[in-house]
């Protein structure tokens, strides 16, 4: 009788120790099972040079959403972002891909526009402009082309 | 019989081809506008530096015909495009048209024989982006890509991007950011400031002892 207490006890102990380590991974991984994710927009760059899925979405330096998924499509990339209900995107809206610092971690840069018509849930951003290569840039001008 | 038929076969081969550069409306137009600003600069009976003034105008008379100043003017300023009236939105208009020209037109008075292909075209309903290409004289390649709306059976620049960075987004966030730290008011003077300081250098002087 005695034994089968403690058998529960140490059963209920790992039980909440387990949902912890779950509640923990999941925070870590930043996977969203029960919040909403918010609405899905997607956008088409000729080049996204370092943006990785769970990249973050951003106007005036305020994280509004988060990067999907990054496809192929038509030999561009489409990004599938997830961005926050409470955030409305106009139809000139211009995403950008920018670099934190100078060789930091690559995040997409809503610059919002002024039309009455926003972007609908599943729409698309058409104004985009593609992370800047320095590299490429510098390469380009200090050594000129063959 | 056999080889009629591989001669048909051939032939819709060939038309099935993706044509590489497809010479749609919007590029057709595009090339025809850059055709003639070229041939204006290209022109010896406006070259010269007694000549300036007349070859700006002969191409910021293209230039009005290909490019969407007011859409350009509106994408620039954004959010405080809105709640403003027609005459303001007018004011703009124009002040933006004439920070472009000063930048930009006198830029192009440098061309010097500079090649420019036409290596793209992505349409997508009302919207068509082009994609050329400068080639200087030593080889090196900068890629504009023009961004263009459709307005009837024209096709009106709204953007451009050079090496990938937008005009508008450029100056959509200096405008908001002078708006917001100072207003909207304080834009238009500065505007207004760098227009006339180009134009007025003799006037200045004439102005002063009223100040006085």
């Amino acid at each position: 009788m005695k034994r089968s207490a403690l058998d529960v006890a140490v059963g209920v102990f790992l039980l909440v120790g387990i949902l912890a380590l779950g509640w923990l991974s999941m925070r870590l991984g930043r996977v969203e099972f029960f919040s909403a994710p918010g609405y899905v927009v997607v956008a088409d760059f000729p080049s996204v040079g370092g943006l990785k899925a769970g990249s973050a979405v951003e106007i005036a330096g305020v994280e509004i959403g988060r990067v999907d998924a990054i496809t192929l499509s038509d030999y561009q990339a489409r990004v599938t972002m997830s961005i926050r209900r409470d955030v409305q995107l106009q139809e000139d809206a211009i995403a950008s891909i920018k670099t934190r610092g100078l060789i930091g971690e690559k995040f997409i840069k809503i610059n919002p526009g002024g039309s009455e018509k926003l972007i609908k849930p599943n729409g698309k951003i058409t104004e985009v402009e593609p992370p800047v290569d320095i590299e490429e840039l510098i390469s380009k001008y200090v050594f000129g082309k063959v | 019989m056999i080889r009629r038929l591989m001669l048909g076969a051939l032939a819709a081969c060939l038309f099935a081809l993706p044509v590489p550069v497809s010479a749609g409306l919007p590029t057709e137009q595009l090339r025809s506008a850059i055709d003639r600003v070229v041939k204006t600069l290209d022109n010896p009976a406006l070259k010269g530096e007694a000549r300036v003034a007349e070859r700006r105008a002969a191409v910021r008379k293209i230039a009005n015909d290909i490019f969407d100043f007011p859409e350009i003017a509106r994408r620039s300023l954004g959010r405080h495009w809105a709640g403003k009236t027609d005459a303001e939105h007018e004011e703009f208009v124009g002040l933006f048209a004439d920070l472009l020209e000063r930048s930009y037109i006198a830029k192009i008075d440098t061309y010097g024989g500079e090649k420019i292909t036409y290596t793209s075209e992505r349409a997508e309903g009302d919207i068509s982006v082009v994609g050329t290409k400068i080639i200087s004289k030593s080889g090196t390649e900068v890629p504009v890509d023009y961004r263009m709306l459709k307005k009837g059976d024209r096709w009106l620049v709204y953007d451009v991007s050079i090496e990938g960075v937008s005009l508008v987004s450029n100056y959509r966030t200096q405008f908001n950011k002078i708006i917001q730290t100072s207003s909207y008011a304080e834009l238009i003077k500065k505007m207004k400031s760098k227009q006339q300081g180009e134009f007025t250098v003799e006037e200045k002087p004439a102005a002063k002892p009223k100040t006085q």
